[in-house]
């Protein structure tokens, strides 16, 4: 991947309504590091992942996001990212390979790297998403984040619902998105172990 | 056809069979709809029965409560397509990895089908419990199908826009009224000459025009309605 690819990002503000969840956050993650996002509950971790996302606009501040030099827009960024976050919920009316087929058709791709995901995070293809565990949903997430292989990846709570194995899952996922190039933004990233932090970001209540 | 395109109409497709298969099997929105359909329609027979007045009389009254039915049916289970997303939670992925106008394409279609389906069990059902002859089939069908499109486009653009929005039922009516208003008295009017054997041209003209501008305006404002 380019050096060109990169996250940069000043004066973040969000509110909702009164309430000021984000004051002025900024930040800057280049190929093969992890910016890490740290603070209590309530302090705006995921409110800033979901800017950078492109799925809530900032009230003020700056987001510039290129790949290969390209600068994207929001519209552009919300469809490159790989986003995971505790809100993100897929149908729980379809299997887990009738889910990430749809995202598949969605993004253009081919069935196959749908189904060489499924297996990477080890999953039963024939599952109902509404019968999986807390955990298999999880891994479920991760695989509609990595599915299309993007540059940037934006995990919120990545390892919630867990155990050692999701973990050592979570963490050769994310060394492997580094080693290949890609950048990522990590919120509460208490147990993973985060090889090349770029910076720590520790937002306050 | 371009790779664009055909790309876009991949993602519209895979959006319509999703919806299909998930409405299959929970089948929500097709029990409301059609137990709704179903029961006013019941009512509706019952307590007017074959009226005693001449054809004249009831081809004037009798669309007008078909047009009704269906109206309430479809208000019934068509804010759905997008509020349930929102509600589970599955349109974040969906802003995430989906084109906003081929997603408004699928889910129009799905909608369509929807009503569709109403519709072809309905009307008979309405015009057999109600004893009333149609005059010209080919145009009350005509006027059903152009009625029909524009009730589930302006209905879909309608959820769209109360989708996150508290209070959805509400709002889709209040939002709903002034665009379903002309429509449907045009559908009536439309229904009306095909009963009677009058001529619907005018009104079948305005019904496709009313259904290409919601369309259109559909994947226009659609993108701007769906992103933050």
């Amino acid at each position: 991947m380019s050096e060109a690819t990169l996250l940069d990002f000043a004066g973040v503000v969000r509110a909702f309504g009164r309430l000021r969840v984000l004051g002025g956050v900024g930040g800057r993650v280049a190929p093969g590091e992890v910016l890490a996002v740290g603070g209590p509950n309530g302090s705006g971790k995921s409110t800033l992942l979901k800017c950078l996302a492109g799925l809530l606009a900032p009230d003020r501040g700056r987001i510039d996001y290129r790949e290969d030099g390209e600068s994207l827009d929001t519209a552009a960024r919300r469809h490159r990212v790989g986003f995971l976050s505790p809100d993100l919920a897929l149908y729980q009316e379809l299997s887990v390979a009738e889910n990430i087929g749809f995202f598949c058709r969605l993004r253009g791709l081919p069935a196959a790297r749908g189904e060489e995901l499924r297996a990477r995070v080890g999953l039963p293809a024939e599952r109902l998403c509404g019968a999986l565990s807390s955990g298999m949903r999880q891994r479920l997430r991760w695989a509609f984040a990595l599915l299309h292989r993007p540059r940037l990846l934006l995990l919120d709570e990545p390892l919630e619902h867990f155990d050692a194995a999701g973990v050592a899952l979570a963490a050769a996922l994310l060394a492997e998105h580094l080693d290949a190039g890609g950048l990522a933004v990590v919120a509460n990233p208490s147990h993973l172990e985060l090889p090349r932090v770029a910076g720590r970001i520790d937002l306050a209540l | 056809m371009s790779r664009a395109a055909s790309t876009w109409l991949s993602e519209a497709v895979a959006v319509f069979t999703k919806d299909w298969r998930c409405e299959l099997r929970t089948r929500y929105a097709l029990n409301t709809v059609l137990l709704f359909a179903l029961t006013t329609l019941v009512v509706v027979s019952v307590a007017l029965g074959p009226l005693g007045a001449d054809q004249q009389a009831r081809g004037a009254v009798l669309p007008m409560l078909l047009w009704l039915i269906l109206l309430f049916a479809a208000a019934a289970g068509l804010p759905r397509v997008f509020g349930h997303e929102e509600e589970k939670h599955t349109a974040t992925a969906l802003r995430l990895a989906a084109t906003p106008s081929a997603l408004f394409a699928g889910k129009l279609a799905f909608s369509l089908v929807l009503f569709f389906a109403i519709e072809a069990l309905t009307a008979p059902l309405f015009l057999a419990m109600m004893q009333l002859p149609v005059a010209h089939p080919g145009r009350f069908v005509a006027a059903l199908a152009a009625g029909g499109y524009g009730l589930a486009a302006a209905s879909t653009l309608v959820a769209a826009i109360v989708g996150q929005a508290r209070g959805q039922s509400t709002l889709f009516a209040v939002l709903s009224f002034p665009v379903l208003l002309p429509l449907l008295l045009l559908a009536i009017a439309a229904t009306r000459a095909a009963v009677l054997g009058g001529d619907a041209g005018a009104e079948l003209t305005q019904l496709v025009l009313y259904d290409a501008s919601m369309t259109i305006v559909g994947l226009m404002l659609f993108p701007v309605i769906w992103n933050p």
